[in-house]
């Protein structure tokens, strides 16, 4: 479903992300992993089409995102790094703004609103203009665009942060859900306790690189004892002053 | 919190000294960084105009009052109003000091330097006793407006706006609901209702200023047109990447609404002159509105480029807008079909930046 070779991005002299070949599978739930400013949302931006790459090939669902750019987004969902919402629009404008564009009738774009609305606990918050809205309900605004349309591929660009607990475990048993109705979801995040038990596939980035790549099952050891191993080792420094 | 002080044991209070100076300091700095956004002023094809009047003072003072009128709400707001209110009663600050921030903090605000400005310039107190009632008034209408939209947001008339039908009716209303939150509308209407007074109370009004004042109507509103994703920047922008639509289609939507709300105010004045007008407005401000996306504040004016697209939309709209007035309804096909050229050319160039980005 997800595929791409030698994926290389520069900017400037700086190479984001170097060479990364990996496939996912329709269906499947993977996870990209790795610190910030590992490479992460640069590749969910290059597999969306939000950014060209320097080099190397992308296909999702058989499409190639620099040549098919509409097609690719008729059928993704995307929940981009920065949310990508109208601070002068409510959450249910924004709802009532999507829909048609993907050619969903009123109707539809109403119940499946009013769903999303009240599955994400945005109910309340509805009429509220996204410059007034918290940051968990700006990610749940553009959580429910993203699904709104019923696509075919998901992108979520770290969809658990920031999030309550109840509204993160539902996200959770949804996408558990459509990946099992067929539907691939790419996520990145920062959770490794919700990504050990969500994902089927993990890649791990560092520095651009992927240095991990394998179904969950094949992980072998708590998945963040396997981060810090490969990615990143926690750093440790003493603050005297603090409580002193 | 009570009174305001920090009552965690043991913590030091940040009594009139060091800790308050410290946060006037960074009001100051950050009503001197808000300041620049006003700047926004000197790319509006308005101003072009009332500085290119200016060697008439008379003829210009009415501009300038309609503008200074317009610029005295954001600039009467409470300096202190910029400290986010959780991190404002989070700091441990005495009563005292408090006292000392509220009144320094007034000292920073640009309404009293202009009074003193005006006080020290016309050596009449009287003027500027005046225009700190007027900036008070100001601030008075913003602060109660906005906590009467707070506590029933029904009142907040930009949600009145109607959800149009179509495919990029949502696209529409919310293009709409933008303009209304730049000063260029407002200036725009101020003179749609001088053009209407006009009309009614003058006892031989001339048919000739009508069309002059519909193409200004729009020239108000015309540093929009080379702006229109201005207030999209940068979040909006990325959704418009994201949607399934065509560089043209999303153009198009953003030029319904600029020429409905421009419609809505010229059709007292002269819909004909207004309407070739801000055709011409939209066609020649679509380049800098593609390639050159200049990021707005709300509540300020539009600043774009006065030079060369300012310019060539004042020109552009003048002449069109007379030249319909004069040759009537069929000079509107040529300014229709360029219209159109310019949508498609530079909704190809979005589509081409979209995915280059």
């Amino acid at each position: 479903m997800i595929e791409c070779q030698n994926l290389v991005r520069d900017f400037g002299e700086f190479r984001a992300v170097a060479g990364v070949s990996f496939q996912i599978p329709r269906g499947t739930i993977c996870a990209l992993l790795g610190p910030n400013g590992a490479g992460k949302s640069t590749i969910v931006k290059m597999l969306t089409g939000l950014l060209p790459p320097t080099a190397g090939t992308i296909s999702v669902a058989g499409l190639d995102p620099a040549k098919d750019a509409l097609a690719l987004k008729k059928i993704c969902g995307i929940l981009p790094e920065g949310l990508g919402l109208f601070d002068d629009l409510t959450i249910e404008e924004h709802i009532a703004l999507s829909g048609p564009i993907y050619s969903l009738s009123a109707r539809e774009t109403s119940a499946r609103g009013d769903q999303l609305l009240r599955l994400l606990d945005l109910e309340h918050g509805r009429h509220t203009f996204l410059s007034e809205c918290s940051h968990g309900m700006r990610k749940k605004t553009s959580l429910a665009l993203a699904l709104l349309h019923n696509p075919r591929v998901l992108f979520l660009d770290e969809p658990f942060e920031g999030v309550d607990p109840v509204t993160s475990k539902t996200i959770r048993d949804l996408l558990a859900v459509i990946a099992g109705r067929g539907i691939t979801v790419f996520l990145t995040s920062h959770m490794l306790s919700i990504i050990d038990r969500l994902a089927g596939q993990i890649l791990m980035l560092r520095k651009g690189r992927i240095v991990w790549n394998s179904e969950i099952s094949e992980v072998g050891q708590p998945l963040e004892d396997l981060y810090f191993d490969l990615v990143e080792p926690p750093r440790t420094e003493d603050l005297e002053w603090l409580g002193a | 919190m009570a009174g305001g002080i920090a009552t965690v044991p043991g913590e030091r209070q940040i009594a009139s000294g060091k800790g308050v100076t410290a946060v006037l300091r960074a009001v100051g700095r950050v009503v001197w960084r808000d300041l620049r956004s006003y700047n926004s002023l000197t790319g509006n094809n308005f101003f072009l105009f009332v500085l290119l009047l200016a060697q008439q003072l008379t003829a210009s003072l009415f501009f300038v009052l309609i503008l200074g009128l317009l610029l005295l709400f954001p600039l009467s707001a409470d300096p202190l109003a910029k400290v986010p209110s959780e991190r404002l009663e989070a700091w441990p600050i005495d009563r005292r000091g408090r006292v000392i921030l509220r009144l320094g903090s007034m000292l920073l605000s640009p309404a009293a330097w202009i009074t003193i400005a005006i006080v020290a310039k016309t050596s009449s107190v009287a003027t500027g006793a005046a225009f700190l009632a007027l900036a008070v008034c100001a601030q008075t209408i913003s602060v109660l407006s906005a906590r009467l939209v707070a506590r029933a947001p029904a009142w907040d008339l930009l949600r009145w706006i109607p959800r149009f039908p179509g495919q990029w009716g949502g696209l529409v209303s919310k293009d709409l609901r933008q303009m209304l939150r730049v000063l260029d509308f407002y200036l725009a209407l101020l003179l749609t209702v001088s053009g209407i007074l006009y009309r009614l109370l003058s006892r031989q009004p001339d048919p000739e200023a009508f069309p002059i004042l519909a193409i200004m109507v729009v020239l108000a509103l015309s540093t929009y047109g080379q702006c229109l994703f201005g207030l999209d920047w940068p979040q909006g922008w990325i959704r418009y990447r994201l949607l399934p639509l065509r560089g043209w289609q999303v153009l198009l939507a953003k030029d319904a609404a600029f020429l409905l709300l421009t419609m809505v105010l010229v059709v007292w004045l002269d819909p004909l002159a207004g309407f070739a007008a801000a055709l011409g407005a939209l066609a020649t401000g679509h380049h800098a509105a593609v390639y050159t996306p200049v990021p707005q504040k709300r509540w300020r004016f539009t600043g774009g480029t006065l030079l060369p697209t300012g310019l060539i939309q004042a020109v552009v709209m003048f002449g069109v807008g007379v030249g319909a007035r004069r040759q009537g309804w069929i000079y509107l096909v040529p300014d229709v079909a360029v219209y159109l050229l310019s949508v498609v050319f530079y909704g190809r160039k979005f589509d081409e930046i979209s995915a280059q980005e």
